[in-house]
């Protein structure tokens, strides 16, 4: 036993060392010979990808790294950017604030766990990054976290730190809370229609609107007492000076557009349209003010308001100049994303690169985080995806996933491993705490698997 | 074809003439490979040669340069070398594959239109434990969005199934075309359903969880309940047969519900059980065992673990977990993705299916090849959308591979069937061209050029 | 005096098993000599008398070194025994009582507004960080009387319920007045991330995140407006009087610490991410993961309540049940090694015993800590001085030295020994002598010991304020394993889960449906002949409920 310690503590010394923080800094790692697909200046054969300090430093062929770096082979393989998913309810161990219609004072960071196994998933399926969104229970929900996935490490370094703040919005059936009737001892929320959700959301920008104008008075000096700091105004007043991006949840065209041209009574821009099943009908409209649109790429038809949607969305919408991204919605399908991207593709004609940015950079820009990620370009994160083939074939999967030049998953390593944690699983099973003393029933056990979702069952 | 139609009268109403003419071209463009287009949804027969095509039979060696020839509604000919007849219509599938239609073994296809919030459209599930007589065949709904948006990827023939109660009803094998459900129907009434009891904490939406020992209870009185059912069918089939061979017996009153069973208790059609878990399956097997039964697993996350007593009892598993997470944290991340890879190593008969209710039963090919990307050969998930379906629904005979004598179920495409980013050029059902329109198509053509 | 003594002593053959000997007297004088002194401020006196008197300890002192032995002591030979300084339970809810019953509501009425008793806050029940346990204690020397027989003295005491569950009191575990008994108030405000109740914000995790933040930046600004008010009130409008923020001006200004309930890691990262936020002075309370983030603790310099509940697998093995997680299986295996990683990283912590049903258990398990690295010292430390310095009371009690408060624990053998008996135990100079050994201390794992006999259906009368509500509960008893159903008018019938026996009595829980919504209930009682009596802890309080066993 202490000679264990002993041990450890010379590899922690050895770890504090100068030296070793020094190789720290200049990591290095190189991926030979890959088939790069940049999502931006569009596919580079035999071509290796230098990565330092966690960014990429340089993109070309025959690059050479620092004695000591680590040398991944892509022969044969593809590489693509980290995919984003624009929409997620992982790694939260709560998503709806049901209580009021308008909840802007919660936020997604406070609720963070970062040993979510939906998390490890996500990046065996090639996921670096999401939007963590508020659930869709109330007209204007909670704020955002914009993560990535970095699986093992302390909950503080998963959020962007520079990623723009963002704020959950919500529109028609799940605000009006179409199926959560009202308990026999309670009286139904306010809003029941798409007229109130409406009044919500604008009575929320006047309240908003004079807030503001009582702490303007108040610095001013024009009165005393300090205004309340009120936590479910403040976001709003960082939208109406377009210091927070608006993610909104909505399927039908005319909520849609209602809530843009709430936007435009407001003077802000709507940064995301979430779901948008119907956005295709209105193109124009949401292209002429710039917003984005965030969608499944053909999941549809499980409500009423997804019963007009088409797989041809982003087709339609990447024509009229939207800028498309495909999410998930979903833990489960989060780990395929870069199928739901192929099938753009198929529908309607997307070309191949304008599809992948729909998983990568196209999400990035929404977000605010272009600057940094979504792409394989110099001077970026090095948020990369090795996969076995071409992502948007179907018999691709990810073989290496990694975070700013950082290794978060490893297939190989992963399937080694398997054995490992049997063994411990033994060990630990021997161990008085984990026999029973039959004081308490047996576990239940489970067959299905619910994925994190707005709501539990629906978006 | 007719609401496409429709669509373009009323664009052209109020559109600009030119404009009128741009979506006229726009839209033959599009169809220019459908000749189908021409007729109404429910396509057109005739005799057709798909020629100078890449021939995937499934069934035996794939042909590089042949052709199909349809006629009658069956295929009448396959080969490098087929005489094709005067009059026939050729088409020319250069660069083109032709594959059977896919089958998906476990759906709800038809029985329910959008499940949540629009109780008027759903028919999946009767109230009541034991409905043996409800059958799916009567509540398909032939004019259902999915049919078109499930076919138009490919899929021309799924199980669809009732979902409710121990005993849900019997599942019917349908073709995804026909205006009744008689023209839909392969095999009407292919087979009695039943949800396995299982343990589970689930005490009903709404309800709170289930206590241990009292879920062990239920699940062992549902188990009870279900075998004094199968007896009490055993019991009046065989007081109908003594009365069959003796009138002077005093004559049995009938009943529908053990009426129905008959069939399945005789071992003369296959009995459904839906079951996950490995003790599950285990139970199901035995229960066939017990009862002589004719069975198939629906569902079979973990029957690779239990492949020594499904093969010794011929039980096949169409497996319908490739998009779902595994259960447990510790399950490996890809558990049941490679699942149907150890089902084919443990020589399983196996089929994978979406187990979708219906809008999505169009992700079939994808779920298939996914599985192909975690171990499976992408020969075996090819079969397992197509041939080992056919097989495990005793349809193989008909449908599952590209033979000359089985029905014309045909996709034309520009490439891999399971391939996300393939196209399907041109479908045939019962040798009938079909149009490749759907909801989706229709709503795609108001609205892509809205300005 | 005989006639007193006798008094006594047929109170205590009554009423207690330990016997209180002149407990009013203003003469009590002790000398424990020939003794083994573990002072906790100094190193041990192998061999000394400490002398009580009054309630204080008057002088401790090393033999040989002219031990004055008081001619009006009574002495009590030491010689195999050890003096420690009085055990103190860093977190209870001693002399609390159940938590009030308050109205549920009935199916087709209106809820009850969701404020508390407090008329003048404007903050729901749950959310009053003024409830304060010195305001709730109930007196009666008889509720102390198993803690004290195990060896504590002195326990910190917190409300139960509630979001803000409230300000606590350090106690001393004898007394029946509660004047006697309360050391320090307020010695913390206690918050639980919980929810409010059902369709009442804060009903998400988050939201309960924002309504603490809400609050505390309220107080701020209400003590702001005051002070403004306070200079000049002309032209001003009148603060409020609300009492929730009035309680939170301490915690705010960092003067009253806060007490975070916080087990795992994630729980506590977000405690030190408030604890940032707002600059509080804080603590943790369970800490059963705090190693994993010990040098941040170090760093923000929170200071743990650490449960020495340790967490261990109850749940019986079947073959249709599912294998536990790994992560479940490493934690149960990490818990008990915490206290020795907070130590080497320099992190302050005192033992709680984290609703430990067997108070043995807590030394037991301290044991299991010194057995996992920590310092035999640290750890009795942790259930001394270290908690006494932690609740600002170093200067009174935690050691023992001349002039502290005479709160001692005497016992023959090593605490930590399995073999252990608490002879005598003095609170605040007054000397209880556990008439029996006490139980030897149950490791949880050692077999379960005998239990009452409970099965049987029972018709019971649960009684809702207002009124009675019919019911039946329908027992199954293997063992120490309960199983069956709960069914009252109001609420229908649901299964009853983690059903447990124990030697005097039963607990478990179910989760029923009440106008629909699912409340989860919380039942213990007992079976005395053919009557069931008993308390069904709900969401909105605790109800009692007694019955008898049909035929």
């Amino acid at each position: 036993m202490k000679r264990v310690v002993c041990f450890l503590l010379i590899l922690v010394s050895g770890l504090l060392s100068p030296a070793f923080l020094l190789g720290q800094d200049k990591r290095e790692v190189l991926i030979r010979n890959a088939t790069v697909l940049t999502a931006a200046k569009g596919v580079l054969e035999n071509t290796d990808i230098l990565i330092q300090n966690g960014k990429i430093a340089k993109i070309g062929k025959n690059l050479k790294a620092a004695a000591g770096a680590e040398v991944i082979d892509a022969t044969g393989k593809f590489v693509s950017p980290g995919i984003i998913d624009c929409h997620s309810h992982s790694m939260l161990d709560a998503i709806n604030e049901g209580t009021f219609a308008v909840t802007s004072m919660t936020n997604m960071r406070d609720v963070l766990n970062p040993k979510d196994i939906a998390i490890y998933r996500a990046l065996a399926g090639g996921v670096t990054t999401a939007n963590l969104l508020h659930g869709s229970a109330n007209a204007i929900g909670g704020l955002n976290t914009v993560v990535k996935f970095k699986w093992g490490k302390p909950v503080e370094d998963f959020p962007i730190p520079d990623a723009p703040p963002g704020i959950k919005f919500a529109l028609g059936e799940n605000p009006k809370r179409t199926h959560f009737p009202a308990l026999p001892n309670q009286s139904p929320r306010y809003p029941r229609t798409r007229m109130g959700v409406m009044e919500t959301i604008r009575d929320a920008f006047v309240r908003a609107r004079d807030y503001k104008k009582s702490w303007d008075d108040y610095r001013a000096g024009k009165t005393r007492i300090p205004p309340r700091k009120d936590l479910e105004l403040e976001p709003l007043v960082e939208i109406l000076e377009g210091k927070r991006l608006v993610h909104s949840h909505g399927y039908r065209a005319d909520e849609l557009l209602n809530l843009l041209l709430i936007a435009d009574e407001f003077g802000f821009r709507v940064a995301t349209l979430q779901h948008g099943l119907e956005a295709y009908k209105i193109a124009p409209e949401i292209a002429k003010r710039g917003t984005g649109v965030s969608i499944f790429s053909d999941y549809w038809g499980y409500k009423l308001e997804a019963y007009d949607s088409i797989p041809y969305n982003a087709a339609i919408l990447w024509k009229a100049g939207v800028v498309v991204s495909i999410n998930s919605d979903s833990d489960e399908r989060m780990r395929r994303l870069n199928l739901d991207a192929a099938k753009v593709e198929k529908y309607g004609g997307v070309p191949e690169e304008e599809a992948l940015k729909m998983i990568t950079l196209n999400a990035a820009k929404q977000l605010g985080i272009d600057k940094r990620t979504g792409s394989i370009e110099v001077g970026k994160d090095a948020d990369l995806v090795v996969w076995n083939a071409h992502p948007f074939s179907v018999y691709a999967r990810p073989e290496l996933t990694m975070i700013e030049g950082e290794v978060y998953f490893d297939r190989s390593k992963d399937i080694e491993r398997r054995a490992a944690l049997e063994k411990e699983r033994q060990e630990l099973e021997k161990l008085d705490v984990n026999k029973s003393n039959n004081t308490t029933a047996p576990r239940l056990p489970s067959e299905k698997r619910q994925a994190e979702r707005d709501d539990a069952e629906y978006h | 074809m007719y609401a496409w139609k429709t669509t373009l009268k009323t664009l052209c109403a109020f559109a600009p003439l030119r404009l009128c003419v741009l979506i006229l071209t726009l839209a033959l463009t599009a169809f220019a490979q459908n000749d189908g287009s021409e007729q109404n949804v429910l396509g057109r027969a005739g005799t057709f040669a798909i020629q100078n095509a890449r021939i995937v039979t499934v069934s035996g060696a794939t042909i590089e340069n042949g052709t199909v020839l349809i006629e009658n509604g069956k295929i009448a000919a396959v080969g490098a070398n087929v005489s094709v007849p005067a009059g026939a219509e050729k088409i020319d599938a250069k660069g083109l594959s032709v594959y059977p239609g896919m089958i998906d073994a476990a759906t709800n296809l038809g029985l329910s239109e959008i499940s949540l919030g629009v109780n008027a459209s759903v028919d999946v599930a009767e109230t009541g434990e034991m409905n043996p007589n409800a059958k799916a065949i009567t509540a398909v709904n032939p004019h259902s969005a999915h049919v078109n948006i499930t076919r138009v990827i490919g899929v021309t023939t799924v199980l669809s199934f009732p979902t409710g109660g121990t005993i849900a009803g019997q599942a019917a094998v349908v073709n995804l075309w026909g205006a009744t459900q008689a023209e839909m129907a392969v095999v009407p009434v292919y087979g009695l359903v039943v949800n396995f009891p299982r343990i589970a904490a689930f005490g009903g939406f709404g309800q709170p969880p289930i206590e241990f020992s009292e879920a062990v209870k239920r699940r062992d009185a549902r188990l009870e309940e279900l075998r004094k059912y199968f007896r009490q069918a055993a019991d009046y089939g065989r007081v109908k047969d003594a009365y069959e061979k003796d009138k002077t017996l005093p004559a049995p009153v009938t009943d529908l519900w053990l009426e129905a069973l008959l069939p399945y208790i005789r071992g003369e059609k296959p009995v459904l059980f839906t079951a996950e878990r490995e003790r599950d399956i285990r139970g199901v097997v035995k229960f066939i065992e017990e009862n002589k039964l004719k069975g198939v697993i629906i569902g079979g996350q973990e029957a690779w673990k239990a492949a020594d007593a499904l093969k010794k009892n011929n039980v096949p598993v169409v497996y319908t977990n490739i998009y779902n997470l595994p259960v447990r944290d510790d399950d490996p991340y890809d558990y049941l993705f490679e699942a149907p890879s150890k089902m084919a190593q443990a020589g399983l008969k196996f089929a994978i299916s979406t187990g979708d209710d219906g809008p999505n039963v169009r992700e079939l090919p994808v779920q298939a090849g996914l599985a192909a990307a975690y171990g499976l050969s992408k020969d075996e998930a090819l079969k397992s959308v197509t041939l080992y379906p056919a097989q495990i629904l005793g349809i193989a005979d008909k449908l599952g591979s590209i033979e000359a004598g089985k029905t014309a179920n045909l996709v034309v495409t520009d490439g891999d069937l399971l391939e996300p980013r393939t196209n399907v050029k041109y479908l045939f059902i019962n040798g009938r061209l079909i149009p490749l329109t759907s909801r989706h198509t229709e709503l795609y053509e108001q609205f892509k050029d809205r300005k | 005096m005989k006639f007193g003594s006798l008094l006594c002593a047929l109170a205590a053959l009554l009423l207690f098993s330990v016997c209180r000997v002149d407990g009013q007297k203003r003469t009590d004088v002790y000398a424990i000599v020939n003794a083994r002194i573990v002072t906790v401020a100094g190193p041990p006196i192998e061999k000394g008398t400490v002398v009580v008197r009054d309630g204080l300890i008057e002088s401790v002192t090393a033999d040989g070194a002219a031990a004055k032995i008081p001619a009006d002591a009574r002495v009590i030979d030491g010689a195999g025994l050890t003096v420690y300084p009085g055990f103190i339970d860093a977190l209870t809810n001693l002399a609390l009582p159940a938590p009030q019953p308050a109205p549920v509501p009935q199916r087709g009425q209106t809820a009850p507004p969701p404020t508390g008793p407090v008329s003048n806050s404007n903050y729901p029940t749950g959310l009053q960080p003024e409830v304060s346990a010195a305001e709730q204690l109930k007196g009666g020397d008889a509720q102390f009387e198993t803690v004290r027989a195990n060896g504590f003295t002195t326990a910190l005491t917190v409300p139960r319920d509630g979001i803000f569950n409230g300000r606590s009191a350090l106690i001393d575990l004898a007394g029946d007045a509660v004047s006697d008994f309360v050391v320090k108030t307020p010695v913390a405000e206690h918050f639980t991330f919980r929810t409010g109740p059902f369709g009442v914000y804060p009903s998400s995790l988050m939201g309960t995140f924002a309504a603490f933040r809400q609050m505390l930046l309220d107080a701020k600004r209400l003590a702001e407006w005051r002070k403004l008010y306070a200079a000049n009130p002309k032209g001003l409008k009148r603060p409020d009087a609300d009492r929730s923020l009035e309680a939170l001006f301490p915690v705010v200004d960092g003067t009253l610490p806060v007490v975070f309930n916080a087990n795992t890691e994630r729980e506590i990262v977000r405690v030190l991410d408030l604890v940032k936020e707002f600059r509080l002075n804080a603590m943790i309370a369970g800490g059963q993961e705090a190693w994993k983030v010990a040098a941040r603790l170090k760093e923000q310099n929170v200071a743990v309540l650490l449960s020495l509940n340790f967490p261990r697998r109850t749940a019986a093995a079947s073959p249709d049940a599912d294998p536990e997680d790994l992560e479940t299986l490493r934690f149960r295996a990490e818990t008990p090694k915490c206290a020795a990683r907070l130590a080497q990283a320099g992190v302050r912590f005192a033992f709680q015993s984290g609703g430990l049903a067997n108070p043995a258990d807590f030394f037991a398990n301290a044991a299991k800590t010194t057995e996992n690295g920590l310092s035999t010292e640290a750890a009795l430390r942790a259930m001394t001085l270290d908690t006494a310095r932690l609740f600002g009371v170093d200067n009174v009690t935690g050691s023992i030295e001349a002039g502290k408060i005479a709160n001692l624990t005497v016992v023959r053998g090593d605490i930590f020994a399995k073999e252990r008996t608490i002879t005598h135990v003095f609170v605040d100079g007054r000397l209880f002598e556990p008439k029996e050994k006490p139980k030897t201390p149950t490791a949880p794992n050692s077999n379960a010991p005998a239990v009452a006999n409970v099965g049987g259906n029972y018709s019971i009368t649960v009684e809702i304020p207002g009124q009675s509500v019919g019911g039946t509960l329908a027992l199954t008893q293997q063992g120490a394993l309960l199983t069956g159903t709960l069914t009252t008018d109001h609420t229908g019938s649901a299964p009853i889960r983690d059903g447990k026996v124990t030697s005097d009595g039963f607990s478990f829980a179910a989760t029923v449906d009440f106008g629909g919504s699912q409340i989860e209930l919380d039942v213990t009682g007992k079976v005395a002949g053919d009557r069931i009596s008993g308390t069904i802890a709900t969401p909105q309080g605790a109800i009692p409920f007694s019955g008898t066993k049909n035929p």
